[in-house]
């Protein structure tokens, strides 16, 4: 035997002996118990549980810290993001739209009491709305939010290359191409309003089933599979033959026929949907989208309350500039700024926190109870972080 | 004339016959990838009886990968554990462009080389896994003996090597997978994947060239090679 080649004979004949250990014997019980007892919550393992012990001290601590913060600040959680977020981001969060160019792939975004806005400059502007939860599944060039709850409302600002942004909310993605619609995860259904522009829904993963076309002021209801649902409005369904090739558009209004045998039975199922805004699937319950049909909106479109927003914050700088008194300094004052919007459209209530000088809050308020919102049936309550300069 | 015929028909028959038996296993590998796809899609909605069925399916590939990548059996439980958790976590994430099984393959190695990095700031308490096979030893034939201490050492070996070629070596070597599907895996090119390979058997090489204790082992193995399949190799 050769003595040079005697450790490459040896890593081999050790390769083989170890590829020849049979799988390793655990309690599969125990573990599996382990495992299905809260599969949302990771279950202690052995390793915590040796820390358990300074689980009471930790707890005292994290208490006494949380009461001096609540002593410090009394202002309402504007988000979390991730599971442990650093405090530079939660007062980014306070202070102003977060920089979406920073949110790296698998960042969960929680909103806390109020709104939350995220910004990718020159690209969308998306908001999440109260308690709604939103993962960034893809922060590239195709900028994708997975929608795990609650709602979230975007605007986006059109591009020459198709579906730049989308949502998706369990295996249903709504794609668009330059617009400002609402999404919302409720239960087992994803609805959509769009208020310009167009917007795509399909299933996440084949293209092979029928697409929904949404345009400006339309809605949906759709199911979590991203195949069966009901639209209104200026809406389609794009039937797809078997091989997910020809494309042909059904309009609700324009009385096509039915698919013809080539369309797959959830291309048929799509397309009399579309038609005739009926239900699709047993799972389904008449949505609030669809009992509103003929009436105002559920709430008021995203641009309505942008023009609002813009209408107020110009409103709010005049009385700022006009009953503050400083005539060299530069001053600025952050604050945050809720209104509540009633179904006809008038402003309800307005609140600022923190608060500003009595003058100014008395002139903002006269001002923007003339401000008014396009009727919809539940109005609406929305929080804006304004900075106010003179 | 009529023999060669004959034998010429035969030998068509022979041939269609074996396509003929090839059907089955393709059906029956249909029928199981169509089974994981729908097993996937309810673990996707949520379903936890598909979720433990995933469960039951892939524990043991996965317990086989964690013990080979760390050689501690101690973290072994928690690991398969913390593996689980992910795969229950992120299986939304998964849109059928890779075989599910290089896909686990990727999560499984992920959480092992995070809880690696993790272990790297705290103290750990060391495995003693010659004491363990030294109390079983009284029970065990001496070859076996033998065997459970060169594994213990390979282990040893292993976790000398980095994080990435290690994972190379333990994923192309030992679970015997291509470097393409390495490369998939670690999420490297196939050409990075080969040069850790080739860069992981030359340390564990030289390891076994310098290290006193190895050099026994080796020896022992050679020793014990001579009467083996190996021994035999080498005398023809």
């Amino acid at each position: 035997m050769n003595g040079e080649h005697e450790p490459e004979e040896a890593l081999d004949r050790l390769v083989s002996e170890l590829r020849a250990e049979s799988a390793p014997k655990l309690d599969w019980q125990r573990l599996e118990a382990r495992l299905m007892r809260e599969p949302y919550a990771k279950p202690p393992s052995i390793r915590e549980r040796v820390f358990r012990g300074l689980r009471v001290p930790a707890m005292v601590l994290v208490a006494t810290g949380a009461l001096a913060l609540i002593v410090v600040r009394r202002r309402p959680v504007p988000a979390r993001l991730g599971a442990a977020p650093s405090k530079s981001l939660m007062a980014r969060v306070a202070s102003g739209p977060l920089d979406g160019n920073k949110l790296a792939l698998g960042t969960h975004v929680t909103a806390g009491n109020q709104n939350v806005v995220i910004e990718h400059a020159g690209r969308a502007r998306w908001t999440l709305e109260p308690h709604a939860t939103a993962v960034v599944a893809n922060s590239g060039e195709d900028l994708t939010l997975r929608l795990e709850s609650g709602a979230l409302s975007a605007i986006v600002v059109p591009s020459s290359k198709p579906e730049t942004f989308a949502v998706e909310a369990g295996n249903t993605r709504v794609a668009v191409h330059g617009t400002a619609f609402r999404v919302e995860r409720s239960g087992e259904r994803v609805l959509v309003q769009v208020s310009e522009g167009t917007v795509a829904v399909e299933p996440t993963q084949a293209h092979s089933d029928p697409s929904f076309l949404l345009r400006r002021d339309s809605r949906g209801n759709f199911g979590l599979d991203g195949r069966s649902g009901s639209i209104e409005g200026n809406a389609s369904v794009i039937l797809r033959d078997t091989r997910g090739q020809s494309r042909r558009e059904i309009m609700p209004s324009d009385g096509a026929r039915l698919p013809t045998p080539r369309l797959s039975s959830h291309s048929a199922l799509g397309a009399r949907a579309a038609l005739n805004g009926a239900r699709v699937g047993s799972a389904h319950t008449p949505s609030t989208l669809e009992k509103a049909a003929g009436q105002p909106p559920l709430q008021p479109c995203i641009s309505d309350i942008e023009n609002g927003v813009t209408s107020a914050i110009e409103l709010l700088n005049g009385c700022f500039r006009g009953k503050t008194q400083s005539a060299s300094n530069r001053v600025s004052v952050s604050t945050g700024m809720s209104l509540s919007v009633a179904p006809d459209g008038s402003v309800r209530t307005v609140t600022f926190s923190p608060p500003l000088g009595p003058t100014v809050e008395d002139c903002a308020v006269i001002g923007l109870r003339k401000l008014v919102f396009t009727r919809s049936i539940e109005g609406v309550s929305f929080t804006r972080i304004l900075e106010l300069t003179r | 004339m009529v023999a060669a015929l004959y034998i010429g028909q035969a030998s068509w028959l022979t041939n269609l016959d074996p396509d003929r038996r090839q059907e089955r296993p393709v059906r029956a590998k249909l029928a199981a990838v169509t089974e994981l796809t729908e097993l996937i899609e309810r673990c996707k909605a949520g379903d936890g009886l598909a979720f433990r069925e995933v469960f039951r399916n892939h524990r043991a590939d996965v317990a086989r990968l964690v013990l080979r990548m760390t050689g501690r059996p101690g973290d072994l439980e928690d690991l398969v554990q913390d593996v689980f958790l992910q795969v229950y976590r992120s299986i939304k994430d998964f849109r059928g462009q890779s075989r599910f099984s290089t896909w686990l393959y990727r999560v499984t190695v992920n959480v092992v080389l995070m809880q690696r990095r993790a272990a790297k700031s705290r103290p750990v308490l060391q495995e003693m896994p010659d004491e363990g096979v030294g109390n079983d030893a009284r029970d065990l034939p001496d070859d076996q003996v033998a065997r459970g201490r060169r594994v213990a050492a390979f282990y040893r070996l292993l976790d000398r090597l980095s994080d990435k070629k290690r994972a190379v070596f333990v994923l192309h070597e030992l679970e015997g997978l291509s470097p393409a599907e390495v490369a998939k895996v670690v999420s490297a090119p196939v050409l990075t994947v080969r040069t850790r390979l080739f860069y992981a058997r030359r340390e564990l090489l030289e390891m076994l060239r310098e290290e006193p204790a190895l050099k026994v082992v080796a020896k022992e193995m050679m020793a014990e090679a001579g009467a083996g399949p190996l021994g035999e190799t080498e005398s023809t």
